[in-house]
């Protein structure tokens, strides 16, 4: 193997890599140092500042802040590195898969003997950076669930004390304290300015959001930008404004640019106005609409409690008022007395007949000596005690018939709706011997008694005094 | 105020289930009594919370301090619509 290499080196010493141009007279050696530095002059001087057109694979973010990248074609590749001084620039994230027009120049890496393309500037092809930007960011926060509308939280019913984040001298301020000013006077805001546009502007417009947020009692925040270009807007579209958007503990309204105009804070925020004005005007009109809702429901409240005073009134008339049910207890109670008494009467007679025969006969037996006549005597007595027994019992089954249908009348009186009321804690109220109603409170003079009915039971009252129009 | 209210959007939420209630019937007289009363009680507490807040204009500047606004700036009531800028 060793012939193979030397025999050339004899016969042809060939150009040399590094100065071809020399004349040569001997073999020169050079160490592999001097070789790798003369490649490198010659690829740096040589090819100079280049604009490569490649497709990204292999990308690795170090943690010094460099990218390291292969840049390649169908056909060929070639190692890139962006420094971290260069890629601060850089708006996008340099990622696998993305086609870029790379500017920069060849350098070589001698500790490795690797060639690479240390890249200025990334463009991506066939659109703009800005671009590329937003699409990259929108699409991972996206995949967050940033965006969901789950995450949207509803403006306060009235909103009170708002929050406002934007320049202090900006056509996004005046149109906001117009819209407010006219249609809610009585708001408190608190603005918080910054810049909002420029270098920096992301990060001071994410931490006045974060400030005037977690003021005490702030309810809204609008943060808001008047119109401009896609780079004037740029700074909503910047993750650190979309970070505080999301992060803010109370709803914000994005209004940034005009109507046509989308950021990334207005996908994030929860509630986006195509302007700024109309950021004001959400505000305005969720108070507009708590006060209408508050009148509305004073006006169904009063309504309700009238009619449902009527109701009461024409259910209270009606009880009193039904045909045959005034009274019906105190007849009721009538009737049972009557037929109590009616038995009463009839056992006291059939007692006192069997008395006054048993005297009778008594006398006669102190005068008739005869057994017969006793056992006559004792014969009637058992028939009279026996027709006595009949007697009561008759009268006691009229009593019991006339009771028991009296308790089928009160149930079924029971049942009709009027009295049904009393259980729902009405009251009747009668004159004192219950035969009449007490509809007026002049009917009844102080003093008087009366008594009142409840769902279970009555009551017998005395009239203290009196309260009314005419007292 | 009172303190079982707590805020407009529970005092609005609770006016809003007296008034269903109210409106169903249904109700007792002492029920019906004692939720008109806490109605007016709770729309009371909504209208007065409208009208307690006042105008304020502020600026929070970037050490966290609150001032108020420049009076050239403030909002301006609409009959003086012409010198808000």
């Amino acid at each position: 193997m060793a012939d193979l290499f030397d025999i050339p080196f004899e016969e042809d010493p060939g150009p040399a890599l590094a100065s071809p141009a020399q004349p040569r007279p001997q073999r020169q050696v050079l160490t592999v140092s001097e070789l790798t530095s003369g490649i490198r002059a010659a690829l740096e001087t040589g090819f100079g500042e280049l604009w490569v057109e490649g497709e990204i694979s292999n990308c690795r973010v170090w943690n010094t802040g460099h990218v390291y990248f292969t840049l390649k074609d169908g056909g060929a590749q070639v190692k890139a590195v962006m420094f971290r001084s260069a890629h601060r620039y850089l708006r996008f994230k340099i990622e696998d898969g993305l086609k870029v027009i790379a500017r920069g120049g060849l350098s070589v890496y001698e500790p490795k003997g690797e060639y690479q393309l240390v890249c200025e500037h990334l463009d991506p092809h066939g659109r703009g950076a800005l671009q590329l930007a937003f699409e990259q960011l929108k699409r991972k926060l996206h995949a967050e669930g940033l965006f969901e509308e789950g995450r949207k939280r509803p403006l306060p019913a009235l909103p009170r004390k708002i929050g406002i984040v934007t320049s202090l001298d900006g056509a996004a301020l005046r149109d906001i304290l117009k819209v407010l000013g006219r249609r809610h006077p009585n708001a408190h805001l608190v603005i918080r300015p910054t810049r909002v546009q420029g270098e920096g502007a992301a990060g001071e417009i994410a931490r006045a959001i974060a400030a005037v947020a977690q003021l005490d009692g702030v309810d809204v925040v609008i943060a808001a930008r008047g119109g401009g270009s896609a780079e004037d807007l740029w700074a909503f579209n910047e993750e650190v404004v979309a970070r505080a958007v999301a992060a803010s503990p109370v709803p914000v309204i994005s209004a940034v640019g005009h109507e046509v105009d989308v950021t990334i804070a207005d996908f994030v925020a929860d509630l986006r106005a195509p302007t700024p004005s109309a950021a004001a005007e959400m505000v305005v009109s969720a108070k507009e609409e708590f006060c209408a809702r508050i009148e509305r429901l004073q006006g169904r409240l009063h309504a309700a409690a009238r009619a449902g005073l009527q109701r009461r009134r024409a259910a209270v008339h009606l009880l009193a008022t039904r045909r045959g049910l005034a009274g019906w207890q105190a007849r009721l109670a009538m009737q049972g007395r009557h037929i109590a008494e009616l038995t009463h009467a009839l056992r006291q007679s059939g007692v006192a007949l069997v008395a006054r025969r048993g005297r009778e006969l008594q006398g006669r037996r102190t005068r008739l000596e005869a057994g017969e006549v006793r056992r006559r005597v004792a014969a009637m007595r058992g028939r009279l005690v026996a027709a006595d027994g009949r007697l009561s019992a008759a009268a006691r089954r009229r009593r019991d018939r006339a009771q028991a249908r009296l308790a089928a009348l009160a149930g079924r009186l029971a049942n009709l709706s009027p009295l049904a009321v009393l259980a729902r804690g009405y009251a009747v109220c009668w004159n004192a011997d219950r035969t009449e109603i007490v509809r007026r409170a002049t009917d009844v003079p102080a003093g008087e008694r009366v008594r009142v009915t409840l769902h279970d039971g009555e009551l017998d009252c005395e009239v203290r005094g009196r309260y009314g129009s005419d007292h | 105020m009172d303190p079982t209210i707590k805020d407009f959007e529970s005092a609005s939420a609770e006016l809003e289930a007296i008034v269903r209630k109210m409106e169903e019937g249904d109700l007792s007289l002492e029920q019906a009594m004692e939720l008109y009363e806490r109605g007016v009680q709770l729309s009371r507490f909504c209208h007065a919370q409208l009208e307690a807040a006042e105008r304020r204009l502020e600026i929070l500047n970037d050490r966290g301090e609150l001032r108020a606004a420049p009076a050239a700036m403030g909002l301006t009531p609409p009959d003086e619509g012409g010198k808000t800028r």
